[in-house]
């Protein structure tokens, strides 16, 4: 069933809509917040907050906007009221940077698909991983929304709120800033 | 030159897939024809790639359930809240209406009905003043203790 007929079903205060549409979103907002505030817990329970919003606000969600983007704005509201009370300097500040712990395997780029190559392959998710962790909040966000979400520049921009041009912006130097990071396992063995 | 930087700078975007159909011609006429953004390029691919592989975190298994429990629980909250607006609606109504209706028996039966406008019984309406805020009163305390006690038993469950 299509998110406009769940979400009007839950306007009239049907649960089974609600059930539907979590869980349809479930994997997708996790990631999100998780990639925002960067601890399970925490993004559980935002989470949690976040459909709570929805059961609040859906009476007045405007059903010519994106439900997607409406949802996704909620949880982004959420989870920087909760970054600004618990950790203000996580708004801005990267994590520490990570210990250059290159080595040799470290500096192998994947190409095959034998079982080491795998394992390395893992190894790089974890590195970007980790190196996407120690970006700066509005970088992560960008990214996990482009990349992970596969969302269009037009919509991110619904999402957080700022104009096309400031979405590619945030892109790029999001972009630049990991591959700095990942230079520091890799050198510029990417390819 | 200028062409050169102004590609250079939207390599990363081209590799994110975020360009205009404009800035996307632009670039692949550009690379075609400049082996260093070519490479360029080709080293923001690979990156573009693995974030797009990055495995999706999982979620705890008792999350949709205890969000689904949260959300129920205020949906049952936000109904009895507006089932309570109504009843309180109605009683007040029903109040004012019983008031009025006394009043006009108490006119009824009163064998001082047509004194009772004038000036010299004053004292008549004053008591009726006070019967009635005396009964509003005690519908307002009673209505106090119900909430206080309803908000006790809500806090226990």
């Amino acid at each position: 069933m299509a998110v406009d007929a769940d979400v009007a079903r839950l306007r009239r205060g049907d649960l089974n809509a609600l059930s539907e549409l979590i869980a349809r979103y479930q994997y997708r907002l996790y990631r999100y917040l998780l990639r925002m505030v960067r601890q399970p817990a925490e993004a559980e329970d935002l989470f949690q907050q976040t459909w709570l919003k929805v059961v609040e606000k859906v009476r007045s969600f405007d059903v010519t906007r994106n439900f997607d983007a409406w949802l996704f704005t909620l949880a982004r509201n959420l989870a920087i009221d909760h970054l600004r009370r618990v950790r203000p300097q996580s708004l801005d500040e990267p994590l520490a940077n990570n210990e250059d712990c290159a080595t040799v395997a470290d500096r192998i780029p994947s190409g095959d698909f034998t079982p080491l190559d795998t394992a390395l392959a893992a190894e790089r998710r974890t590195h970007i991983d980790e190196a996407m962790a120690a970006l700066p909040m509005i970088y992560r966000e960008a990214l996990t929304l482009r990349f992970e979400d596969g969302m269009k520049i037009e919509e991110i921009a619904q999402v957080i709120e700022v104009p096309v041009s400031t979405v590619k912006s945030r892109l790029r130097r999001s972009l630049e800033q990991l591959r700095s990071a990942l230079a520091v396992h890799y050198g510029e063995a990417w390819r | 030159m200028i062409e050169h930087d102004k590609v250079r700078e939207l390599l990363a975007l081209a590799a994110a897939g975020a360009l205009t159909a404009a800035e996307e011609k632009q670039v692949g006429e550009h690379v075609r024809s400049c082996v260093s953004c070519a490479n360029e390029l080709d080293a923001w691919r690979p990156i573009a790639t693995e974030l797009r592989r990055l495995p999706t975190p999982q979620p705890s298994s008792w999350l949709l359930q205890a969000t689904l429990a949260r959300a129920e629980a205020k949906l049952a909250d936000e109904a009895e809240h507006v089932l309570n607006r109504h009843i309180i609606i109605f009683v007040v109504t029903l109040a004012w209406l019983l008031t009025i209706a006394s009043w006009l028996v108490f006119d009824f039966v009163s064998p001082y009905f047509g004194s009772l406008l004038g000036p010299q019984f004053g004292h008549t309406w004053i008591g009726f003043a006070a019967f009635t805020a005396l009964g509003w009163l005690a519908g307002g305390v009673a209505a106090v203790m119900l909430a206080v006690r309803q908000r006790g038993e809500r806090r226990l469950a």
